[in-house]
């Protein structure tokens, strides 16, 4: 028998995550709302005072994605009720630790920010920006510590990728922020922004989707499930609507249909990048010579 | 001071004591009656409710050089490592799970809010969520059977003193000497698992170590367990380099359209 086909009984060596649906959901609403987070910023210190209802947009966009992804956490834990244990310490070494002080930071900001702001000027008004600004800076961490989050497990797959998920995941949620923004109501000004920064996400995401692909079937073992199976199934789908969107964005023409079609292909293939990658790590866990192989 | 197991699997005749000791003395629930047909493993996993799990591993092999039989009985007892770098401790994002002063590591059940980070963290696939009560679950190293300076249920349950318990050093000290002894008797694969941070600098050793005589993968342990956040780094790096890119992004999106309307 070769050195890399022992196994006991083809029995997993990992336990397969725990985590349901809620968790790459969150990883999806989590990174839209930090996106806009730190658009927010951007537009909050170089808009000028016409982007002002911009600026109100991204934050409420920050505050109600942190919240909804907070709703979405707490559902998966095994003691929802002990929710607010996740701030009893700061962990260093626990990518959780530090995200969950990042979301309960940022989101009340980003809410306080998009309150205060409201009044014209004032102290209320420099306090409202200053929770803005910051709300911005933590936005690029929730953006991304998700990515870190699954990599520093020993599940595989998300073991193999650690250092190219970063770059997905935060692309990933430019991208489908400005697709967001392709179901609202823009002025031109704030359209032409949106979609600026949707493109230069979108391009990075689906150069970092390859990267993740490649770097995930350096080993084939470890990789077998972005391409087989229901997972690899989410993560075509992933790309094919990515794709789209993105052709159908830079599409000449002004067509409010057309746009609308764009936002909603743009965000189904955010929610299919993080279901993807999530459900090909646990399909990973169940494969012992995955694990071995890696290790060899 | 640390305490830990040295479980020689040379000497486990696979009578499950360990099992059913640690069942009873930490109230754990049976896993019910299930007939797996894979030899005399019914158990099959360590889980939220077992904390000793006996493997068996029938071979087609000779256990030493002696050509007396074809075949060969391995079994292993296994249990949670309570490695020195542990990936759940790590891992685990509300201070539940600790270190204790017998250096075992130990989860508190009134803390635990069932998040289930450090269960993607342990690269033995030890620690289990229980889905009946939504907390993480392991070997305690008999933590309360420890603090009133007994020995675990499972070392004291041992009829073949496969599973040793005592203080670290001395296990180190047992095990290297057995060693010789095998190799001596002609077990020249027998072989110490995870003794040390030198063997093992993944988990920089584990306070619950094993003697083997094939390779990790058919006792179903990983070759090169590594505690998650001892790679961490370079993914931080590339978050960070996402972070700022995002925030140029976020810029440029802005003032390219600012500059354009100029």
């Amino acid at each position: 028998m070769s050195a890399t086909g022992i196994t006991y009984y083809d029995r997993p060596v990992l336990k397969e995550p725990v985590w349901i649906w809620t968790v790459p959901a969150y990883i999806f609403v989590g990174g839209v709302a930090g996106a806009a987070m730190t658009l927010g910023l951007a537009v909050e210190l170089i808009g000028g005072s016409r982007l002002r209802a911009f600026d109100e947009r991204c934050r409420w966009i920050g505050a109600v994605g942190g919240g909804i992804g907070s709703a979405l956490l707490i559902a998966d834990l095994g003691r929802k009720s002990r929710f607010f244990a996740m701030l009893r310490v700061l962990r260093p070494s626990s990518p959780m630790s530090i995200g969950s002080w990042v979301l309960a930071t940022a989101t009340p900001l980003s809410a306080g920010s998009a309150l205060l702001t409201l009044q014209r000027d004032g102290v209320l008004r420099a306090a409202g920006q200053l929770a803005g600004a910051s709300a911005g800076i933590l936005g690029m961490p929730l953006a991304t510590y998700t990515a870190v989050l699954l990599g520093n497990s020993a599940v595989p797959l998300w073991l193999i990728t650690r250092n190219t998920m970063p770059l997905l995941f935060g692309a990933s949620s430019a991208a489908s922020l400005g697709s967001v923004f392709d179901l609202m109501r823009l002025n031109r000004e704030e359209q032409s922004i949106a979609t600026r920064f949707q493109l230069v996400g979108r391009v990075a995401e689906l150069a970092a989707a390859e990267a993740v692909e490649r770097q995930a079937c350096s080993n084939e073992r470890v990789g077998r499930p972005l391409r087989e199976g229901v997972s690899g199934a989410i993560w075509q789908a992933a790309k094919v609507l990515n794709v789209a969107s993105l052709v159908l964005t830079i599409m000449p023409g002004n067509s409010k249909m057309r746009r609308r079609i764009a936002g909603v292909c743009g965000i189904l293939g955010g929610i299919a990048v993080r279901f993807a990658i999530f459900h090909a790590g646990k399909a990973s866990t169940r494969d012992p010579r995955a694990t071995f192989e890696q290790q060899r | 001071m640390p305490t830990g197991f040295f479980t020689d699997t040379t000497l486990c005749i696979g009578c499950k004591a360990c099992e059913v000791a640690c069942k009873q003395w930490n109230q754990l629930p049976s896993d019910g009656y299930n007939f797996t047909g894979m030899s005399y493993d019914n158990t099959v996993q360590l889980d939220a409710s077992t904390w000793r799990h006996v493997a068996f591993v029938e071979r087609p092999a000779p256990v030493s050089e002696q050509p007396v039989n074809s075949f060969s009985w391995l079994m292993l007892s296994d249990v949670c490592k309570h490695c020195n770098r542990a990936g759940c401790l790590e891992n685990c994002p509300t201070g539940a799970i600790i270190r204790t002063e017998f250096d075992s590591v130990f989860v508190q059940p009134d803390i635990c809010n069932g998040c289930g980070y450090c269960v993607v963290g342990c690269p033995f696939g030890v620690i289990d969520r229980n889905p009946t009560d939504g907390l993480a679950w392991k070997c305690t190293l008999c933590y309360d059977r420890q603090k009133a300076h007994m020995e675990p249920a499972c070392a004291k349950a041992c009829p073949t003193d496969s599973i040793q318990f005592g203080e670290i050093a001395d296990l180190r000290t047992k095990a290297a000497a057995r060693i010789e002894q095998l190799h001596g008797q002609g077990v020249s694969a027998a072989y110490l698992y995870g003794a040390d941070e030198a063997s093992q600098p993944g988990t920089e050793g584990l306070n619950a170590f094993f003697l083997l005589v094939d390779r990790p993968e058919t006792y179903n342990l990983p070759p090169n367990p590594v505690a998650p956040a001892k790679r961490a780094g370079p993914s931080w790096a590339s978050m960070a380099v996402t972070s700022l890119g995002l925030l140029a992004a976020a810029f440029g999106a802005v003032a390219s359209v600012r500059g354009g309307r100029r």
